[in-house]
């Protein structure tokens, strides 16, 4: 497991973001930087190089959905994972989130176990582990 | 403008610019309208309701404010914690590691009391965070009185607007729906399809798309 791989965070929640954190440093990914939304999300992944994101859906300015479009159709971005950790949970926003090109979902409230599961298994998928 | 200064304009002798028959169709219309919502009941209801909206707006902030005090405090409890309990479990080891080398010694040199003095302060100030964390849940007692205020104040505002849009959008617009409004948290998931319950049904649901 590479462990010095460096997360985005993106939530609206200071404490979910802290929560999202945490649990990140207890997996063995201590390199975290945060974003309270979208917008500054996009920003601060377009001035500095990150490997995985980890996003939530329902936020002011760009909602999390709005991010994905952004990465995705970013070349310099394009190749990032995104992992929608949400409230949502209705069948229509995962099927859209997998279809603009969502790593992987989860749905809050959730556990250590799931989120170091997911972040394992889309490592994997893009090539990112060590 | 008020309906009576309208009614008045529309009677009015002098010579108009626009045709008397404009100013009569609007103001029937108008009455017509107020009218129906004052038979309704929808103005008095609806115009309590918005009155309320600025205490509902401090209200929700004070909720903002008292649960994210109260995160903050868990998650600064909880890392103070668990910094205590990992400094036992150091030193739990290097106490096991010098018994097994030199029980005598361990004994004799004052490492094991020392070791015990240590264990009993650093549990009573784990004892001391857990309590903070307990302590912390009280604003649920809080919230949850201001919560029930304003979940009454929104559904005394959504009935009246709900039936304001029944009166004046046409038909065809009824069923018009924002599709990507997003929903939040599912409060009352039992018996809807359309949505997910736990992280298991996501994964199913996404294998059962090919992703």
């Amino acid at each position: 497991m590479s462990t010095d791989l460096k997360f985005l965070i993106v939530d609206d929640f200071s404490t979910m973001r802290r929560i999202v954190r945490g649990l990140l440093k207890e997996i063995g990914y201590i390199n975290a930087e945060e974003a309270e939304d979208g917008q500054a999300a996009y920003q601060i992944l377009k001035s500095s190089k990150f490997d995985f994101v980890v996003s939530d859906i329902n936020m002011p300015n760009m909602n999390g959905f709005d991010l994905l479009k952004a990465i995705k159709a970013d070349d310099e971005l394009k190749h990032l994972p995104v992992l929608m950790v949400t409230a949502e949970a209705r069948k229509e926003d995962i099927v859209l989130a997998a279809q603009i090109g969502a790593a992987g979902y989860i749905v809050k409230p959730f556990t250590k176990a799931t989120l170091e599961e997911k972040v394992q298994k889309i490592m994997q998928k893009y090539g990112a582990a060590a | 403008m008020k309906l009576d200064d309208l009614a008045a304009l529309g009677a009015r002798d002098e010579p108009m610019m626009v045709a008397p028959e404009v100013f009569q169709q609007l103001g029937t219309i108008t009455r017509v309208l107020h009218d129906t919502m004052g038979q309704l009941g929808v103005m008095p209801k609806l115009q309590q309701a918005t009155d309320g909206l600025p205490d509902a707006r401090s209200r929700l902030s004070y909720i903002a404010n008292k649960t994210a005090d109260a995160a903050n405090k868990v998650l600064n409890s909880v890392d103070q914690a668990k910094l205590d309990h990992q400094h036992i479990a150091d030193a739990t080891h290097e106490m096991a590691k010098a018994l097994m080398a030199d029980p005598v010694r361990a004994v004799a040199s004052g490492m094991v009391l020392n070791f015990v003095k240590d264990v009993e302060q650093t549990t009573a100030r784990i004892d001391t965070h857990l309590t903070d964390i307990m302590m912390a849940q009280d604003f649920h007692d809080l919230t949850g009185q201001v919560v029930t205020k304003v979940v009454k104040l929104a559904n005394d505002l959504e009935d009246s607007l709900v039936k304001l849009l029944v009166q004046v959008v046409p038909p065809e617009q009824r069923e018009v729906v924002d599709q990507h409004v997003l929903h939040g948290p599912i409060v009352n998931p039992e018996g809807r399809t359309d949505v997910v319950t736990n992280q298991g049904e996501v994964d199913d649901l996404l294998a059962s798309l090919g992703f």
